[in-house]
């Protein structure tokens, strides 16, 4: 007796956008089924992993973090170039921290000359994030995407507030942006809406769903990131059809759990094993939710993804 | 369709200071503007009143039906309020509201006898509010059976199955609208009140009466008795009193999964169209709903 296997019946899909330019471009989303569910459709570009680069020197990460990027962590564009060459990063992901006017407060104009010189050192695509300050990210991203404008960015977090400037310069460079609202999908599609009435083009929007770490809210962007597929590939809602960023690696790598010394707690175990399986962890998890772009810091744990990504899309 | 005013409201600034100085002026104004606009009752929501509740209830109830003569909703969560306001009504009050909590229900069971009180039996259980149409069913049974064992009338009670902003909490909307389809079987001659407008909460002012004027055409499909409203919503009454007859067709024909020609419609039936499909859950809600 023959049995019916059962499909989900989908009435959409996602589209495909191209993020930076050149030989070394990268074409995310185009899925027109759930994650890795290839029995039920297709999913012809597989998830991609960005590489962080910061701005300036980080303080008061985890050994385990720092190691791999030993003697380039004060050299944004050699950091860049050590995660391009020696680890094979498909993108790089700036993180402006420096920018943040709570802290070091730098100028547009560093952070402009900041990203000129990653993007002189490698050729992948480069997502630029800001300090996530709704005023100073609007100045801070404006100038950087008119200096790089050779370049195809994808900048965030533009947000409710900061939509109209930066989506206005996201059009007229052609860069893309990473749509962000907090954990909720209803404003995740107002935002979406919001840009294109705006004029930015379909081809230029990711959203960023805001990314919880693992044991600190992972759930809730799961669950988003879930029913955002969901409306995008069952109720053909195409204000939602748009590929995911998640920008995990800051959120992973700033709790205690990491952070604190084998040492000090010896039932945590192995400090570096743990932090790297955190990350992968919920790197794994938001795969499942639907992300295509990861944003992420220790090799190790991308080692792992890819083995993983490569497995479920062969 | 009965419906009931909600202005007189403890939460509103102007009305709040009325009561502390017991000027009867601002909440008869509030109230005979209700009356006008063709409230069947009105609500009078005085919150926790853990400050002289009983009298306050009592002075409240006496200017509101002396300038208007209409029944009153009795909207506290103070006991002996609800008791006070009882005693000086004049007819059949209603009291709002029994939960489905065994301490709500022992302290205010006996109170409906003796008055022979009407009430909202509102379906909150001991874990809070219901997640779907299934708990709310099970909470409704189990306050009828409550009833049956207090030996109160079914015709006492006003069940209320929660309505919850569609801005927040989408698919508790369906909750809700699944609940009234099957609790006329349930629970034959029951009857269903609910607060409607809390179906816009969140959402941009301008945009909440058609969401509340759609979601009202829903639950009447399903025989909603009565709803406590906006009554300065005047679109809203006018589907309350089958005054909107294009609209409410309009909203069904998308309930009954009808293909519907949008290039047909009229601007105004196209927005009740899509409000529809967005209460129902087909399409996702945004602040834009009616944009795209």
């Amino acid at each position: 007796m023959a049995v019916d296997i059962p499909k989900v019946a989908y009435s959409g899909a996602i589209r495909e956008i191209r993020l930076g330019d050149g030989e070394n471009a990268v074409t995310v989303g185009g899925e027109t089924s759930y994650p890795f569910e290839l029995f039920d459709g297709e999913m012809p570009n597989p998830p991609r992993i960005a590489m962080e680069v910061y701005d300036a020197a980080p303080e008061g990460w985890a050994e385990a973090a720092l190691e791999p990027f030993a003697g380039v962590t004060d050299d944004p564009a050699a950091w860049a170039k050590r995660c391009v060459d020696d680890y094979g990063a498909d993108m790089i992901c700036i993180q402006l921290v420096s920018t943040d006017p709570n802290g070091a407060d730098a100028s547009p104009e560093s952070a402009a000359e900041t990203v000129k010189n990653v993007a002189a050192a490698v050729d992948v695509p480069l997502i630029v994030w800001g300090s996530e300050s709704e005023e100073k990210d609007t100045e801070v991203l404006r100038l950087v995407a008119e200096t790089c404008q050779d370049r195809k960015l994808v900048i965030g977090p533009v947000v409710e507030g900061n939509y109209r400037q930066l989506g206005a310069t996201a059009i007229a460079y052609g860069h893309t942006v990473a749509a962000s609202t907090p954990i909720d999908i209803n404003l995740c599609k107002q935002l979406n809406i919001l840009l294109a009435d705006l004029g930015v083009p379909a081809d230029q929007i990711i959203i960023d769903p805001t990314t919880g770490g693992l044991g600190y809210g992972l759930e809730y962007t799961y669950s988003v990131m879930e029913r955002v597929r969901m409306a995008a590939l069952t109720q053909q809602d195409d204000s939602l059809q748009f590929p995911i960023v998640c920008n995990l690696a800051p959120e992973v790598w700033k709790v205690k759990e990491v952070k604190t010394p084998e040492a000090e707690d010896p039932k945590l175990g192995d400090q570096k094993k743990r932090g790297v399986l955190m990350e992968a962890a919920t790197a794994m998890s938001l795969l499942l939710a639907g992300a295509d772009v990861l944003v992420m810091r220790h090799p190790d744990a991308i080692d792992q993804i890819r083995t993983a990504v490569d497995g479920l899309v062969p | 369709m009965l419906l009931v005013g909600e202005s007189i409201n403890v939460m509103t600034k102007r009305l709040r200071i009325a009561m502390r100085k017991r000027d009867p002026k601002p909440i008869v104004k509030v109230a005979v503007a209700q009356q006008k606009a063709g409230m069947d009752y009105l609500d009078i929501n005085l919150g926790p009143a853990k400050r002289d509740g009983p009298e306050l209830m009592a002075w409240i109830v006496e200017i509101v039906q002396d300038a208007t003569d209409l029944p009153l909703f009795l909207d506290t969560s103070n006991v002996e309020a609800i008791e006070a306001g009882l005693a000086v009504h004049r007819g059949p009050a209603v009291i709002n509201s029994i939960s489905c909590r065994p301490e709500r229900m022992d302290a205010l069971f006996p109170v409906a006898a003796k008055y022979d009180a009407a009430f909202v039996a509102l379906l909150i259980g001991p874990d809070g509010i219901p997640r779907d149409a299934d708990e709310r069913a099970m909470l409704a049974a189990e306050m009828q059976m409550r009833m049956a064992e207090e030996g109160i009338d079914e015709e006492k009670a006003f069940f209320d199955p929660i309505v919850l902003p569609v801005t927040s909490q989408q698919d508790q909307v369906q909750g809700c609208t699944g609940f009234m389809m099957v609790i006329k079987d349930l629970i034959p001659g029951a009857k269903v009140t609910c607060g409607l407008s809390n179906v816009s909460n969140g959402a941009p002012e301008e945009l909440r009466p058609i969401l509340n004027q759609t979601y009202l055409a829903m639950l009447m499909k399903f025989g909603l008795d009565s709803a406590i409203v906006n009554a300065a919503e005047t679109d809203l009454v006018n589907v309350a009193r089958g005054a909107s007859e294009d609209a409410v067709a309009a909203v069904h024909s998308v309930m009954d999964g009808e293909d519907v020609d949008e290039a047909a419609l009229s601007p105004l039936l196209l927005d009740y169209v899509k409000t529809t499909r967005v209460l129902l859950g087909e399409s996702l809600y945004s602040h834009s709903w009616l944009k795209i």
